[in-house]
């Protein structure tokens, strides 16, 4: 039996991206389903969930070892070496693996679909004017069905940490949050330095300001002349 | 004799027109006008709220969603009209025929807030007719959720 020994895992960008997402999807779904003035809100905050998904794709290839989306892509191999029961490394396994890339693939989608959709009440998404209507329809339809697979996603995810801690006594929730974990084997992340960080909160910032639609041209102001009749 | 029998035709064929069904096709029609009428109102109101507030014009829109919202908009849901094409195919669900009681409960509240709105933009008090917007959306939604299928 080796001694236990400490090493870092989730490197402080990827645990508060992983929290304020958390807070952040929770502000979603709630203001997507009530509705009414919340709506706005909803804007906001999936502007604000946009900019923390990008900032994870780009920390996936230029962060720390167990951020890198290459460290724990689900190759075949190590898929059968999961399903022989041997798996031993730190960071994600490729079970793991699978629902960090399901969450990200649906977040995505409910990104797109949400900058172009509207509530056919008096909302619109900030790129709406890109697409028209019917898309717009036809995008709105997706986002409300596919958020079902998004809360489905979430519960299998809180239910696995849940198994883990209860059936296979290991704790989740404490390495995500204070970034260290008890290890037999495996070394510590490395990588992500400043410079990384950077670069994505830049690419990130780029993102949101792309996707809030600020930079579309207003439409012309009617020309003083020509005023709709007073009726 | 003949005067009174074509009197009583005339009187069969008014009273007829009078209590004709309505078709389903412009029902479908005018229901589709209506929502666009008060879609038109709340893009209103809500650039009122966004940007400059010009306490007429909220006026303008809120009487308007009032007024459409206690039209009797439920004489247009006629039997049949669950499918069928007015200006476009209807996205109405089969449901709303048959979940009485539940659709009359957001009729009301819709026609409450409607009401409301109606009451607070002749105030003119911004704040209240952002409240008053945000509930009258939400009963909008609660409609839009349970009887519209998505596209």
């Amino acid at each position: 039996m080796n001694s236990k020994k400490r090493i870092l895992v989730w490197d402080l960008p990827t645990r508060l991206f992983h929290w304020l997402l958390v807070v952040a999807v929770v502000g979603l779904v709630v203001s997507g389903k009530v509705g009414g003035n919340l709506i706005d809100w909803h804007g906001k905050i999936g502007l604000l969930v946009l900019g923390l998904v990008v900032f994870r794709l780009v920390w996936g290839i230029v962060g720390s070892t167990y951020a890198r989306f290459c460290q724990f892509f689900p190759t075949p191999a190590k898929i059968a070496t999961y399903l022989k029961g041997g798996w031993q490394a730190p960071g994600h396994n490729p079970l793991g693996a699978f629902s960090v890339f399901a969450l990200l693939g649906v977040l995505i989608f409910q990104l797109l679909t949400g900058l172009v959709a509207n509530d056919d009440i008096a909302f619109v998404g900030p790129l709406y004017d890109l697409v028209g209507r019917d898309l717009s329809n036809l995008a709105t339809g997706w986002h409300h069905l596919s958020v079902n697979v998004l809360i489905a996603l979430v519960v299998l995810h809180l239910a696995a940490i849940m198994f883990y801690a209860h059936v296979k006594k290991d704790n989740l929730v404490k390495p995500m949050v204070r970034g260290w974990k008890e290890v037999d084997q495996g070394e510590s992340a490395r990588g992500g330095g400043a410079l990384a960080l950077v670069v994505a909160l830049v690419i990130a910032l780029a993102a949101v300001f792309a996707a809030s639609g600020v930079w579309l041209p207003e439409p012309p102001p009617p020309p003083a002349a020509v005023e709709t009749p007073a009726w | 004799m003949k005067s009174k029998l074509l009197l009583a035709l005339i009187a069969t064929a008014t009273v007829t027109t009078a209590h004709a069904q309505v078709k389903v096709e412009d029902a479908i029609k005018w229901r589709q006008s209506a929502y666009a009428t008060m879609g038109w109102s709340m893009s209103r109101i809500k650039a009122n709220i966004d940007g400059t507030y010009n306490k007429d014009d909220v006026i303008k829109a809120a009487n308007v969603i009032q007024a459409i919202a206690n039209s009797g908009m439920g004489a247009l849901y006629v039997p049949g009209s669950d499918k069928g094409k007015g200006w476009v195919d209807t996205r109405v669900q089969p449901a709303l025929f048959t979940d009485g009681p539940k659709v009359g409960k957001i009729a009301g509240d819709f026609n409450a807030a409607a009401n409301e709105l109606a009451k607070v933009a002749a105030t003119g008090n911004a704040g209240a007719v952002k409240d008053a917007f945000g509930k009258l959306g939400g009963t909008c939604k609660s409609c839009h959720d349970d009887y519209r299928t998505k596209q």
